[in-house]
């Protein structure tokens, strides 16, 4: 299989996906599902968005949650505000801020009560901490797992900050009893198909989005500067504002993400931004396949959903999270591609058995390390 | 021949030791200069100083009259400065042909590379190397599954197809068959006039076959300049060579 052919082959995946995700309410009629597989397709978009900056650009962020939470509460914030004149009456202020004998409104819950800054600020306020943030990493040269504790340590300080400023935050019990959104007239309430639209349309923006941008010299050269980015600071590029952007992006994606949590949960909580999730959001790539933003999808897809079931069945009640760790286990052993890896080795596979039937003469195997030893030896006996 | 390099008392030193002690170094446009000298002679080192991987301590780098000692390594980049390291590093999970269109790129920033599409574009330039260098047949291979020499050889392409003014070039015949060697050294003739070349080697075969002016590292300095049969009547780098079973046997 050639390239360009493989481009091709990838797209008509990727667009199967998409059409497969959006029929799916057709299929189902049951609303406490349809909310269940909108939360499978979120952690999806979360997923992907760790895949375009760690399978792609080599940056293993392990505090995707910090921007997931941050877009997360962006919205439940404003959602909050509108329901003031029902839950305190006209002038007053959200619930847990009476319980918590605030007077006045803090400054920076004052532009919440436009819809539209709330989403502008659940896509803007992650990317600008990554923004930031990768600037002080990358300028620095911090590479690997460096990269990793620090963006683990700011999960942990954003999380425990949230928690501590309950004033303002609610703390621990996070942002609840929330309103419906409504925009242009459209309601998205948690169990509705217009909410499962929003989101199974997002994650095709996000896919197809994210694939486009694969596509670009600037994807290629996040994957060089994956393979090696000293070699591609030699070629003239500036690296830090690469690895920058591909941080930046996934952390804009990301708190989109996080925005429509709220909407399928219809509340925040710090457990939105809390370690174990994002440590999950790895897991799901890894088992789908970090190089590949649909497998990276369909792993949490997959993770979440064989979660969802197992735990729920009284049959796996004590035991769920013993298979779920021996899935991982095997996927790690034998699949570092993931799942998705599954495809090419079926191809190659395919491939190989056909140069081999001497159907096409024209396609050649793919080489293997003895092959390569022995076109090396047959040099060396030139020279 | 204009001056295209000029070093002037470079000092290098890693927590205290002097890599690079007092170099001064010219070359002009269009040369193919080799760097020799015994091992710890701060040869590489020299090379790293240049491209900004290193930083002096002391001393100043001029390229075409500008002072570039203290510049970023991507900057200098930028300004047509390329480098070949020892240890053969090129992309391995990316394809030949991904590899060279990485290195060939005359826009640099995100952006302007966000509207351009990475299959797209001319390929004709980059195809012809790539047969140059033998690997034709290897464009939509990942470069992972090359031989040790084949990888060499791509880590070169891809300097040539950088365009770079000045390659700086660490050994690079290391570990090839003398086939091979004698290949690079063609290719290396052929590159040299368009380019200026500063090349590391130890292979003294090699040296013979490409050099015309060379330059003797010792101790972190230039002991010696000339042609290679001066070189090799020198009593100098005889004696720094002593132990090692003179220059012939580096």
């Amino acid at each position: 299989m050639n390239a360009s052919n493989y481009a091709r082959w990838r797209l008509a995946g990727y667009l199967l996906f998409c059409c497969l995700i959006l029929i799916f309410p057709v299929i189902l009629n049951n609303d406490y599902l349809l909310n269940k597989f909108m939360r499978y397709l979120v952690f999806g978009i979360l997923s992907a968005a760790l895949s375009f900056s760690w399978g792609y650009a080599g940056i293993l962020n392990l505090g995707q949650a910090v921007s997931f939470g941050l877009g997360s509460y962006a919205m439940a914030m404003a959602l909050k505000l509108r329901t003031i004149p029902i839950q305190t009456g006209a002038k007053g202020l959200p619930d847990f801020m009476v319980w918590n004998d605030v007077k006045t409104l803090p400054w920076f819950w004052e532009p919440f009560h436009s819809y539209a800054f709330a989403i502008f600020a659940g896509v803007a306020a992650p990317m600008l901490l990554a923004l930031l943030l990768g600037w002080f990493m990358f300028r620095g040269r911090i590479t690997g797992v460096f990269v990793s504790i620090i963006t683990l340590a700011m999960l942990v300080v954003v999380n425990l900050l949230i928690i501590d400023q309950q004033r303002y935050t609610g703390g621990f019990n996070g942002i609840t009893d929330l309103t419906t959104l409504e925009v242009f007239g459209v309601a998205f309430d948690a169990y509705s198909a217009n909410t499962y639209y929003l989101i199974a349309g997002a994650l095709c923006v996000v896919l197809l989005g994210g694939l486009a941008i694969t596509q670009t010299k600037t994807g290629l050269i996040m994957q060089a500067i994956r393979d090696d980015e000293n070699r591609v600071r030699y070629f003239g590029y500036d690296v830090a504002a690469y690895q920058n952007f591909a941080l930046t992006v996934s952390a804009g994606v990301a708190g989109f993400a996080g925005m429509l949590y709220t909407l399928v949960m219809e509340f925040a909580s710090p457990t939105f931004l809390a370690v174990p999730l994002s440590l999950s959001i790895v897991i799901w790539c890894a088992v789908g396949g970090r190089s590949s933003l649909i497998g990276a999808a369909l792993g949490a897809i997959l993770v979440t959903g064989v979660q969802g079931t197992l735990s729920e069945s009284p049959a796996f009640l004590d035991t769920w999270m013993l298979f779920m760790g021996a899935i991982f286990i095997a996927v790690v052993l034998f699949l570092p591609e993931g799942l998705i890896g599954l495809i090419d080795i079926g191809v190659e596979a395919i491939n190989r058995r056909r140069a081999r039937t001497g159907e096409d003469r024209s396609k050649r195997p793919a080489m293997t390390v003895s092959d390569i030893a022995l076109e090396r030896s047959k040099r060396v006996r030139e020279g | 021949m204009p001056v295209l390099l000029e070093m002037r008392d470079v000092h290098v030193s890693f927590s205290g030791f002097h890599a690079v002690a007092g170099l001064d170094l010219t070359v002009e446009q269009g040369e193919l200069r080799c760097l020799i000298g015994p091992n710890g002679a701060g040869k590489t080192t020299a090379l790293d100083v240049i491209c900004g991987k290193a930083k002096a301590v002391a001393g100043e780098i001029l390229y075409r009259d500008r002072n570039i000692t203290r510049w970023e390594e991507y900057l200098i980049a930028r300004l047509g400065i390329g480098r070949k390291f020892q240890v053969p590093s090129v992309f391995k999970d990316l394809t030949v042909r991904e590899n060279l269109r990485v290195a060939h790129c005359k826009k640099l920033g995100i952006f302007r590379n966000l509207v351009s599409r990475h299959d797209g574009g001319s390929m004709d330039g980059l195809e012809k190397l790539a047969e140059i260098v033998g690997l034709k047949d290897e464009l939509n291979r990942q470069a992972r599954r090359l031989s040790h020499g084949q990888t060499q050889w791509l880590e070169t392409a891809l300097l040539v197809a950088q365009d770079a003014d000045l390659i700086l070039m660490d050994e690079p015949t290391a570990g090839m068959t003398s086939a091979e060697t004698h290949k690079t050294a063609e290719l290396f003739t052929r590159l040299k006039g368009r380019h200026t070349l500063i090349v590391v080697e130890h292979d003294m075969g090699f040296v013979r076959e490409i050099g015309d002016i060379i330059s003797v590292m010792h101790q972190g300095r230039i002991l010696a300049e000339g042609k290679i049969a001066e070189i090799e009547q020198n009593p100098e780098v005889k004696r720094a060579y002593l132990g090692s079973g003179g220059i012939s046997g580096a």
